[in-house]
């Protein structure tokens, strides 16, 4: 069993550097397949991601959302362009160096909540916390969430939004540096989706995470510092909020 | 081809390695089945035959010396078929660059014509001419084998009292001598013991029985009773000095191949069960897996109208696929061993040809009992898909629910990992496949354990014999039970340290309707050479009342110390009495009974007499002791302890060693397929999760981890349970085979558990290398799709 070697992410950012960008993308294209069959899936994707902010990506379906979501977390590896981490170069990282970036600076959050059935919900975040560097106690990543009460259910027993709450805590009790989340309320009602957005967006302002949330309903850009939209594997739009709404005053 | 057919192929490509891991487990136990049932239908023929070319006899007698017009009364007593006599007898013989004398069984031809019983089967050369050269001796092949002798060699032989040489005519096989070896003898011991054939007149002459014969076989006719017959023989016999009549089931040579075909009977049924079992079990969790990932496909069959008998022929097939390959690599494993085994038993068994016969009638049932574990394995994963309601079956399978351990609830959690939980809560979630799994890898651990406690067995018997019950360096025979005072010229002989006598006598024992023939052993009360020990083992003082039998012969004879035994003395006089036992003796090779040398002389009424004597001889004085013996014409006889001891440990090493080879194949195939089949099962049935887990940051090794970490469980427990398991096998398979001319005790070592563990850990280690490095392919992407 190969452990991952140490890490060769940079070391935490100074405060003098907070303006300096966490995700620095130049001309990013991802290509599946060759020649005829080909899809570009995304093309010349320019983007500067910082500390703290919350971002949504808007974009009809097969507009390259997930793939540019994937780039970001180190799940896929760019055909073409420049991805940069903290200064740190994503896009030639071998498997290991990417194995310790999805370790210690992403959580992931899916729209099928992908808990561990077999383990409970403290156990599923205490999955995650057993292997990074500077995690927080399971217990206080699930009040964060609000599950204190329903720590000890498996997943066969939780509601769906209480999952995607789990998953939630799960992808925050590594303290990461990036968010991001998938159509996280993609599988929820309203009022579910509700209870898990401000968790996100709860845990983007006081933990000061960059957040990134892929959605498909256009209502929920309002939550966001910035939003971008995509078509065709392009940003064809991106707005920047003067004010950010809260979760409870969106127009639902 | 139907286009559910195509699917299938498609299917089984895609599940190659598992199927190909089922059909090896399945070959294994058809290999087994077809090796052994073929090798006893080659045995079974191959003596069938001979017996019948040969005119092998039915009913055997040793006597004295009788004249041969008491021939025709053989011939008179009803149900007799044909009778045969001659001359058998016992000669020391010089064999050029053996440095120690052997021992010959010398065999009368008729003086004209073949004989009628017991024809020589001549391999080179021809028989002796008798009528025109004399001084021409045939060969028994295996004693000429183990010398390198051919036709037209010479060898000399003691001829009572008197040195000769002979000319070798040729080299012969006898169906009395499929098994040649001394009587009584476990295992055969080519370099010292031969059988010879000679014209009778040259033969009687030399020993004073002209005219007269020592040895009868008869036929019987058919529906004869051989009961009846021996009976009858034994009266007619009874004035000559006969040591009683007895019919093929107690022929030793007869016997021994016998034994031989027990032991494989009992192994064409374990062996296959054990090992189609594993593979139905294997059979099982493939199909059902793969049914469980085709849900939607099989709904969607039924939704457009296929039958519930089709579904499940189609399921059935793939699983007919395996059995198909299964049965193709049993039937060349099977003979493969069996070519090999065959070779092997040229070692023990002598006969004019003894080719491996493939049993076409077992292959037939190979494939049958194979389909049908298959059918057992596949029957319940598809009765559960076909009874699903297309509906239902559409929507993917519901999550799986899970609790904490029962090792947890019991208060163990605090300590364990999450990691550690998984694997500890999958177990328990499925408890009848864990529980397979496990009894599968102990099976595999199991088996290792046999063949290796038969190796330890082996030594321990050697050493036992040899070191504890047997401590002269060689033992002499007379020509007759001779005066006692011949231990003197013994003692006299050069470098003879120690001498003690002994006095055989071939006696029947019987208790009840139980008798058996072997000879009473007559020592000194407490010898320091050829000890009488019991199962401490300690050495027992002989009384001078009561006799002291192997215990294995208690056994038959279903007495116990206190009881009285009924002892037929076969020699000389014939006398009936009644002796108390008094002790029992430990031993594994053939059936003893002793008792306290002046206490069986006052038996016989003989005065004191001696067969023999057993010494010690001064190592630096081995060649002229040996010299000496060789023109000793009193002594008959010369055994060697270390030439018997080596020959004993090369054929057993031999045969032994054919067998480990063989039982490690079929344990590191058995645990290498379970461990390969259970993980690529996870690793399918758990994708998603395992994606999760490096999508979330886990290293892939360390998903490896968790993938293998409920098998490690399993095999942890799985291990001292399988020492357990082979530790049974070894002691039911040992109780088994053991006969009344070999025994084994169960000896079980830690170098022993040692091996097995080992081997099935390593195994199982590589098996679940190999089947990791599929984490490869898993998509981390797929991970983070939606469900459908
Ligand atoms: N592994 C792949 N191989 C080939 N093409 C792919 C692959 N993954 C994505 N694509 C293609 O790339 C394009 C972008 O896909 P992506 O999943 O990023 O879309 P999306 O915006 O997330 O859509 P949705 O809203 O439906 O999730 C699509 O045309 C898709 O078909
Ligand atoms: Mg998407």
């Amino acid at each position: 069993m190969t452990a991952a070697p140490a890490s060769p992410l940079p070391p935490p950012p100074a405060p003098a550097a907070a303006r300096e960008p966490i995700f620095h993308v130049r001309d990013l294209a991802r290509v599946y397949g060759e020649g005829t069959a080909a899809v570009t899936a995304l093309r010349g994707v320019d983007l500067d991601l910082f500390r703290g902010e919350l971002i949504v990506l808007l974009g009809a379906s097969g507009s390259g959302k997930s793939t540019l979501l994937n780039q970001l977390g180190g799940l896929d590896s760019p055909t073409h362009g420049t991805l940069f981490y903290r200064g740190w170069n994503l896009g030639t990282a071998d498997e290991a160096g990417l194995t310790h970036f999805r370790r210690d600076a992403v959580g992931f959050v899916f729209q099928a909540y992908n808990l561990i059935p077999s383990l409970t919900a403290r156990e599923n975040v205490a999955l995650i916390t057993e292997i990074c560097r500077d995690p927080m106690a399971p217990e206080d990543a699930l009040e964060l969430v609000g599950l204190t009460p329903r720590m000890d259910h498996f997943p066969a027993q939780l509601s769906g939004g209480e999952q995607q709450r789990v998953a939630i805590a799960r992808a925050i009790a590594k303290r990461p540096e990036v968010l991001l989340c998938d159509e996280p309320t993609g599988a929820l009602d309203v009022h579910t989706g509700i209870t898990v957005l401000e968790a996100i967006e709860r845990i983007n302002r006081d933990l000061g995470t960059l957040a990134v949330i892929i959605t498909h309903n256009a209502i929920l850009a309002d939550m966001a510092d910035r939003v971008f939209t995509l078509s065709d594997g392009r940003i064809i739009n991106a707005r920047t909020n003067a004010r950010r709404g809260s979760v409870r005053d969106l127009a639902w | 081809m139907s286009l559910l057919d195509r699917k299938l192929l498609r299917d089984l490509r895609a599940l190659k390695s598992q199927a190909l891991a089922v059909a090896l487990v399945m070959a294994c136990g058809l290999a087994m089945m077809i090796m052994t049932r073929s090798l006893i239908l080659s045995l079974d023929t191959t003596r069938d035959t001979y017996y019948r070319e040969n005119r092998f006899g039915e009913v055997f007698a040793r006597l004295k010396r009788a004249p041969n017009a008491v021939r025709e009364q053989l011939v008179a007593i009803p149900g007799v078929a044909a009778v045969q006599t001659g001359i058998a007898i016992q000669v020391t013989l010089d064999v050029p660059g053996l440095p120690e004398p052997a021992v010959g069984l010398i065999n009368s031809l008729p003086e004209r014509g073949e004989p009628v019983l017991n024809r020589p089967y001549v391999r080179a050369g021809r028989l002796p001419l008798g009528r025109t050269t004399r001084g021409e001796l045939a060969v028994g092949e295996a004693f000429a084998e183990s010398h390198g002798l051919k036709p037209g060699d010479t060898l000399a032989a003691i001829l009572n009292g008197t040195k000769q040489t002979f000319r070798l005519s040729g080299i012969v096989l006898s169906p009395e001598f499929v098994f040649e070896a001394p009587p009584g003898a476990a295992l055969p011991d080519n370099k010292t013991y031969g059988v010879f054939w000679m014209p009778y007149k040259e033969l009687a002459t030399a020993f004073q029985l002209y005219g007269a014969f020592n040895n009868v076989s008869l036929t019987l006719a058919p529906g004869a009773s051989e009961g009846e017959v021996i009976a009858a023989v034994n009266r007619v016999l009874a004035p000559y000095g006969a040591r009683g009549a007895y019919g093929r089931s107690h022929h030793p040579s007869h016997r021994r191949v016998d034994d031989e075909i027990r032991v494989l009977q009992g192994l064409s049924v374990a062996f296959p069960l054990v090992f189609l079992s594993v593979a139905a079990f294997m059979t099982n969790s493939v199909m059902s897996r793969q049914i469980a990932l085709q849900r939607e496909q099989i709904a969607m069959l039924k939704a457009c109208g296929f039958s519930n008998a089709q579904v499940g022929a189609h399921y059935f097939k793939f699983s007919l696929a395996i059995v198909f390959v299964g049965v193709g690599l049993g039937a060349v494993g099977g003979i493969v061993l069996g070519h090999r085994l065959v070779e092997m038993y040229h070692l023990f068994f002598r006969f004019p040809q003894l080719d491996f016969v493939l049993d076409s009638r077992v292959l037939v049932a190979a494939a049958g009992v194979s389909a049908l574990a298959a059918f057992a394995g596949v029957a319940g994963a598809v009765r559960r898909a076909v009874r699903l309601p297309p509906a239902e079956a559409m929507r993917p399978e519901a999550p799986a629910s899970f609790r904490p351990a029962l090792i947890e609830r019991l208060g163990g959690a605090r300590w364990f990992t999450a990691s550690f939980r998984m694997a500890l809560r999958n177990i328990e979630r499925r408890p009848v496949r864990s529980g397979l799994t496990c009894l599968a890898l102990a099976l595999a651990t199991g088996i290792l354990i046999v063949p290796n406690s038969f190796r330890d067995g082996v030594t321990y018997v050697i050493d036992f014999q040899w070191d504890i019950v047997q401590r002269q360096t060689v033992t002499l025979t007379l020509v007759e039970p001779g005066p006692a005072r011949a231990i003197a010229d013994f003692r006299h002989l050069p470098g003879v340290e120690l001498a003690e006598p002994f006095r055989y006598v071939p006696i029947e024992l019987r208790a009840g309707p139980v008798m058996r023939r072997l000879n009473l052993q007559g020592l000194p009360a407490r010898g320091t050479l050829s000890r009488v020990i019991d199962a401490e083992p300690r050495q027992l003082t002989l009384p001078a009342h009561g006799i002291v039998i192997s215990a294995k012969l208690a056994d038959i004879l279903h007495v116990r110390p206190g009881d009285e035994v009924i002892a037929k003395v076969l020699e000389g006089r014939e006398r009936e009495l009644s002796v108390p036992i008094v002790g029992l003796a430990e031993d594994f090779a053939g059936m003893a009974a002793y008792m306290e040398l002046h206490a069986l002389n006052r038996l016989l009424l003989e005065g004191d007499r001696i067969s023999g004597a057993h010494l010690v001889v001064n190592a630096g004085l081995w060649p002229d002791f040996l010299a000496a013996v060789k023109n000793t014409p009193r002594a008959a006889g010369c055994v060697i302890k270390n030439s018997i001891r080596d020959g004993f440990r090369k054929t057993t090493a031999e045969s032994i060693g054919l067998l480990q080879n063989m039982y490690l194949v079929f344990a590191t195939i058995v645990a290498f397929g379970i461990i390969y089949n259970s993980a690529r099962i996870s690793l399918s049935e758990r994708a998603r999760e395992l994606a999760t887990l490096r999508v979330l940051g886990f290293s892939r090794g360390e998903v490896g981890a968790v993938l293998v970490g409920e098998l490690v469980l399993l095999t942890l427990v799985a291990l001292p349970l399988g020492l357990l398991i082979g530790s049974g096998f070894a002691k039911v398979i040992l109780a088994s085979v053991n006969t009344e001319t070999v025994r084994l005790p169960l000896v079980l070592t830690a170098s022993n558990y040692a091996f097995a563990v080992l081997v099935v850990a390593l195994a199982s280690a590589l098996s679940a290398l190999f089947a990791a490095r599929k984490l490869a392919d898993i998509n981390l992407v797929s991970a983070l799709k939606a469900l459908d």
